[in-house]
């Protein structure tokens, strides 16, 4: 069958893009260490920030603005409140929160002296005039992420405030960039994952590889393709810079025969059955590394360099390379499949709205030449028929690729992007009723705490694996968005329970 | 393992061509990490990072020399197989090494941006499909440092923004601070 052929009959899988949560936001890291509060006279408050913060400067790289520096008596939990007012509350006292690292309890006592209630103000019982008292409370080192958790520590530890904006950034990606990066990828995204399975069932047909496929987009390309409101066909492939099977049968290891070799005639790799490590070639052969290794061969091939290509390509994988060549489509090879390309242009200039094309000539190559400023795999998606492994995920982040969508049937005990086990959906609770300001938050909350719960309850029964959520993890230099896409039919049984390799 | 104890040793010697193979990297423009593989007392294959040269961002030193020994040895020699390695390998490479049943990885100094043995995640005892391996660090991680100094204060002009890092001084402390670069093992 040819590529055009293969293109045509590509049924799109149905369902939705979702993005996969970060570590950071499925098991969020809660810090609680001691701090000082001392009961301050309420004229002298600003001035007491002020000589705190001179003479025990605080670190920059710790902010601790989601904790309230001053409490009155009547926002102090009640816990404290029973322990820090011993007599009547005294409207002229304030409560200030000393943060770590703590200084020396003398220092701070002789800083604050000046600062102490009037002795007949003083709302705890006979103690002399003009002394401090520290009092050691817990608090939470990390700033809330719901509102949810805001109200339980202000009403456990101490007043907190809740920002919605300042913390997710540093454990998520924007969510504006999220939400606008899976519109644009949710239309299309069936059609890529679709093909990505057509290439897995050539690399395992051919028997140099397991059933894994990986396609790669340049959303660039694609945007452009969408402004046609026209019937697509197969323009959605347009967009479509490289794809790649799974070849870890294909390597000819110490000069002997590959795994593909001594299997005779086509059809599935008999050691597909089973994990073998000896027999699984590496992880630069399965289909993402492979992937990225293609668009490196494309572009080293448009700066001159003629790669010695090692594994003989598929025709899915010819054909899309070939897109990539200096010499544009058609030269190479597969002369009788004209390139959808052109007719893509001719289409859209036809039409109503005249778009500059993103390359200036219809023979230009679709990926991006360095030129053009293409490095790596910056700014393109990666759509995978499984869950890449964990080297394969950390390949895509040096790859620097934006995106990689991957179906949750696919998801792989081996796994390198789940941040956490997959959940049936949680009922909608009646707690609609509940009028906070932000009820999403607290829904949040609540439905992670639901869903912590049944993750343990279902430990037992989901194979061993730990969830590394490697595409967006706050220790790493580079991130990618990560998507999973939830079929709305699911027949199959996931992969996590098959056969467990490196995908 | 003490590193001291250890430079004198075949270690030692192994990791010194390890360095060579950095310094070879950092001659062609390469970030300077090198790497043998060593079977049965002899090297049988060694790397260098070739990420710029191959516009491949995936193509770190410990693939090369796997793929150099591969071309002579069957995949089941690497469960025989220790790697001396410059840098502490990154995430990537960590389960790669996993997933090619390593025996053993001696590194120079840690990755605290990408580590996967130890810094940033520990694949090479977490929880897998295939067994782990054990680590020793800190042979000639000064010298591993050192040349990736050398490197991060040169401009990378394939970079798609070079930063320019024209007043930079080859900093040759070693204090007890935290090592931190943007290297990728």
């Amino acid at each position: 069958m040819d590529v055009q052929e293969i293109l045509r009959r590509v049924q799109p899988l149905a369902g939705q893009v979702i993005p996969v949560r970060t570590v950071q936001e499925a098991h969020p890291h809660e810090e609680f260490v001691d701090a000082y509060v001392a009961e301050v006279s309420l004229k002298g408050a600003s001035k007491v920030i002020k000589a705190l913060d001179s003479a025990f400067p605080r670190d920059p790289s710790r902010p601790l603005n989601h904790l309230r520096r001053f409490a009155k008596h009547t926002q102090l939990p009640d816990h404290l409140r029973s322990t820090l007012i011993k007599g009547e509350p005294s409207a002229q006292t304030i409560f200030v929160l000393i943060t770590p690292p703590l200084p020396d309890v003398e220092t701070l006592k002789t800083l604050l002296a000046p600062f102490a209630p009037p002795p007949e103000s003083l709302s705890e019982s006979s103690q002399q005039g003009g002394s401090i008292d520290l009092h050691t409370i817990r608090i939470p080192l990390q700033p809330p992420l719901t509102i949810g958790k805001a109200e339980k520590w202000s009403k456990a530890m101490w007043p907190v405030v809740f920002n919605p904006a300042t913390p997710r950034a540093t454990i998520a990606p924007p969510p504006q960039t999220l939400s606008r990066v899976r519109d644009s990828i949710n239309p299309n995204a069936g059609h890529y994952l679709a093909l990505a399975r057509k290439v897995a069932d050539e690399a395992e047909k051919s028997g140099v590889g397991r059933r894994v496929g990986a396609v790669v987009v340049d959303p660039e390309l694609e945007a452009w393709i969408g402004t046609t409101d026209e019937d697509l066909g197969t323009h959605w492939a347009d967009a479509i810079v490289a794809v790649a099977g799974d070849a870890r049968y294909a390597r000819r290891d110490a000069g002997a025969m590959s795994e593909s070799e001594r299997q005779l005639g086509l059809g599935p790799n008999s050691n597909t059955q089973v994990y073998n490590p000896d027999v699984e070639g590496g992880p630069e052969l399965h289909a993402l590394m492979r992937a990225a290794d293609l668009v490196a061969s494309g572009r080293r091939k448009q700066d001159g360099n003629e790669s010695v290509e090692q594994l003989p390509l598929n025709a899915l994988e010819k054909f899309f390379l070939s897109q990539s060549d200096v010499s544009g489509s058609g030269s190479s090879g597969d002369v009788d499949e004209p390139s959808p390309v052109p007719g893509k242009y001719q289409k859209t200039e036809t039409g109503a709205h005249a778009i500059i094309k993103p390359a200036d000539s219809s023979s230009a190559p679709r990926l991006r030449s360095r030129e053009h400023g293409g490095y790596l795999c910056t700014d393109l998606d990666v759509y995978l028929t499984h869950e890449p492994c964990l080297c394969c995920s950390m390949g895509l982040l040096l790859s620097r690729f934006r995106a990689v969508v991957f179906p949750r049937q696919g998801r792989m005990v081996t796994g390198g992007l789940a941040s956490e086990p997959v959940i049936a959906p949680v009922p909608v609770s009646a707690g609609t009723e509940e009028t906070h300001e932000a009820p999403e938050q607290t829904e949040d909350q609540d439905q992670h705490e639901e869903e912590e719960k049944m993750s343990n309850e279902h430990a037992d029964s989901h194979p061993k694996r730990l969830y590394y959520g490697l595409h967006w993890r706050t220790e790493l230099n580079w991130r990618a968005l990560g998507f999973e896409f939830v079929e709305e039919a699911t027949t199959k049984n996931s992969a996590e329970e098959g056969v467990a390799f490196h995908a | 393992m003490s590193a001291i104890e250890q430079e004198d040793s075949r270690h030692g010697y192994f990791m010194k061509q390890a360095l060579l193979m950095g310094e070879k990297a950092l001659e062609t423009g390469e970030t300077p990490v090198g790497c043998v593989l060593v079977y049965d007392n002899q090297i049988v294959g060694s790397g260098m990072n070739d990420t710029n040269r191959s516009m491949n961002g995936t193509r770190h030193a410990e693939f090369i020399a796997i793929q150099e020994m591969l071309r002579s040895y069957p995949k089941s020699t690497l469960r025989s197989t220790d790697l001396y390695v410059t840098v502490e390998p990154c995430v990537m490479c960590a389960s790669a090494l996993r997933q090619y049943q390593i025996r053993a990885v001696y590194f120079g100094c840690g990755n605290e941006r990408f580590g996967g043995t130890g810094s940033i995640l520990s694949l090479h005892s977490d929880f897998s499909i295939d067994p782990p391996y054990t680590v020793y660090s800190g042979l000639f991680s000064k010298e591993a440092v050192m040349l990736l100094r050398r490197f991060y204060i040169q401009e990378n002009e394939k970079a798609p923004r070079p930063r320019p890092k024209k007043n930079r001084e080859l900093n040759t402390r070693f204090d007890d601070i935290v090592e931190s670069y943007n290297h990728t093992a």
